[in-house]
């Protein structure tokens, strides 16, 4: 497997300062043989300054073997921002404290069974004054300040937080080596043997998340992974650093990359007054 | 919306009565019931029996729907801004405001603009004006370089030792004291 790599490299970097080839954003032709290597230069809204953009390859899902389709660029902006633990962290607690709904639930001295008549006189026995048996002083009387159920833990993270874990996040899968870019979702077969195979042949991991730009995915992918527990589909939309997090490898497609920069980007650039007021429960 | 107006027509007719004659296009209020002389006897309109019926307004002006009218940029020139627009190279500013220079790219480390192309250089008052911190944020490349820089800089201008401590992670870094015109003079004349 190494030396397979290693060869390749040796051709390219051979073959790739007089054969390379620049098309500008027309990635879906960009197609390799042997020795050519087709390189996408993208035209960005908001070109990288200082920070250069970082490259990946374009791989393949329709044979085991991994192929290089090409290169591609990411916006730095968004692909090699600094990966803020702290920012990721807070979008983890986020996602799982807007979802949950605490149930625990105790009983007052109110709701507690009985407990309604004096234990005994107030005076003249020696004994603690006492109202009731089911006071909080007694065993087994009503919880002071217990749990109450149905409590929820809503809360909304600041905009700017939300997209700046999402670029963190994908910044440490890239950096990491833990983010793939692949032409499509076409597969050859249903069979799911054939994507587990994939995966244990490009080492992707135990668990993978394959984002894709639309919601509708190809009928062979959707079957393949619908008994592998561990591989999962999403659309572009359903991002998240919870997701991310969750799983080991990040396969986005390039409509899907390219969709990905092109909103988190926008909203980097843009006036996010109207995103950033205070989050009322009936907004939406 | 029945209830709502009903309810608007009670209020008009004690407002406005008579007077209003419905100048525009706007939901009709109620006239047809208000032809005549208003009559001194109240009529019970929060009752739901009594309440007269929505009708549809006739339209009182003729109109055609065209697309892409030549009027539509003008509107087009009020919508707000999708995203920030990008500068338009001028020789001077009138605002004072300086533009990035090409060169500084090519240090090794930079100050990138913020979104709206201003310098990201802060000042933090607190403890009711007692402390002062200058932050100058964003920065890229070697932030510890830039910091022994700053540094010297601000030693040679201020006359004497200042002190700042940099966030690697948070790509920024902190000057002890009201610098921000000082490191926003430096930061004009390295061209950030």
């Amino acid at each position: 497997m190494t030396s397979v790599l290693i060869n390749a490299f040796k051709r390219l970097n051979l073959s790739i300062r007089p054969q390379v080839k620049v098309i500008s954003s027309s990635y879906s032709t960009a197609v390799t043989t042997a020795n050519s290597l087709n390189v996408t230069q993208k035209e960005w809204k908001y070109p990288p300054l200082y920070t250069k953009p970082r490259e990946v390859w374009i791989e393949n899902l329709d044979t085991v073997e991994e192929k290089k389709l090409g290169l591609f660029e990411l916006h730095p902006s968004v692909y090699a921002a600094m990966p803020r633990i702290d920012i990721i962290h807070r979008n983890f607690v986020w996602q799982t404290k807007y979802r949950w709904v605490s149930w625990a639930h105790t009983k007052t001295r109110a709701e507690v069974r009985g407990g309604g008549r004096k234990p005994w006189p107030q005076k003249g026995l020696g004994r603690a004054r006492h109202g009731s048996i089911r006071s909080p002083l007694w065993r087994g009387g009503g919880v002071a300040h217990g749990p109450r159920s149905g409590k929820t833990h809503f809360f909304m993270l600041p905009f700017h937080l939300r997209i700046h874990g999402l670029t963190s996040m994908l910044s440490a899968k890239l950096a990491q080596d833990d983010l793939h870019v692949v032409n499509n979702l076409e597969l050859p077969t249903d069979e799911s043997n054939y994507l587990a195979d994939l995966i244990e042949n490009r080492n992707w991991g135990p668990s993978v998340l394959i984002i894709d730009d639309t919601d509708i995915a190809p009928r062979n992918i959707t079957v393949a992974t619908d008994s592998l527990p561990h591989v999962n589909i999403m659309p572009v939309y359903g991002l998240n650093v919870y997701s991310m997090l969750k799983h080991d490898t990040l396969v986005l497609t390039l409509a899907a990359a390219e969709r990905i920069e092109e909103r988190i980007l926008h909203h980097l650039n843009a006036i996010t007054t109207e995103q950033q007021r205070e989050f009322k429960l009936s907004q939406v | 919306m029945a209830t709502v107006w009903r309810s608007q027509c009670a209020f008009a007719r004690l407002l406005i009565g008579k007077i209003a004659q419905n100048p525009n296009n706007s939901p009709d209020l109620c006239t047809k019931l208000f032809q005549g002389p208003i009559s001194v006897t109240s009529r019970n309109y929060s009752n739901y029996a009594n309440s007269p019926f929505i009708e549809r307004i006739k339209e009182q002006y003729e109109y055609d729907i065209i697309k892409n009218p030549p009027e539509w940029a003008y509107v087009e020139r009020l919508l707000p801004f999708d995203t920030i627009p990008v500068v338009t190279p001028k020789e001077n500013y009138p605002s004072g405001w300086i533009p990035p220079r090409e060169e500084a790219v090519h240090l090794p480390y930079f100050v990138s603009r913020t979104k709206n192309h201003e310098l990201p250089i802060y000042l933090n008052i607190t403890y009711r004006g007692m402390r002062k911190i200058t932050k100058i944020k964003k920065i890229e490349g070697d932030i510890w370089l830039l910091n022994d820089t700053l540094k010297a800089h601000l030693k040679e201008t201020a006359g004497k030792y200042v002190e700042t401590r940099v966030h690697e992670l948070g790509k920024f870094i902190e000057v002890k004291g009201d610098y921000v015109n000082v490191i926003r003079n430096w930061a004009h004349s390295k061209g950030f």
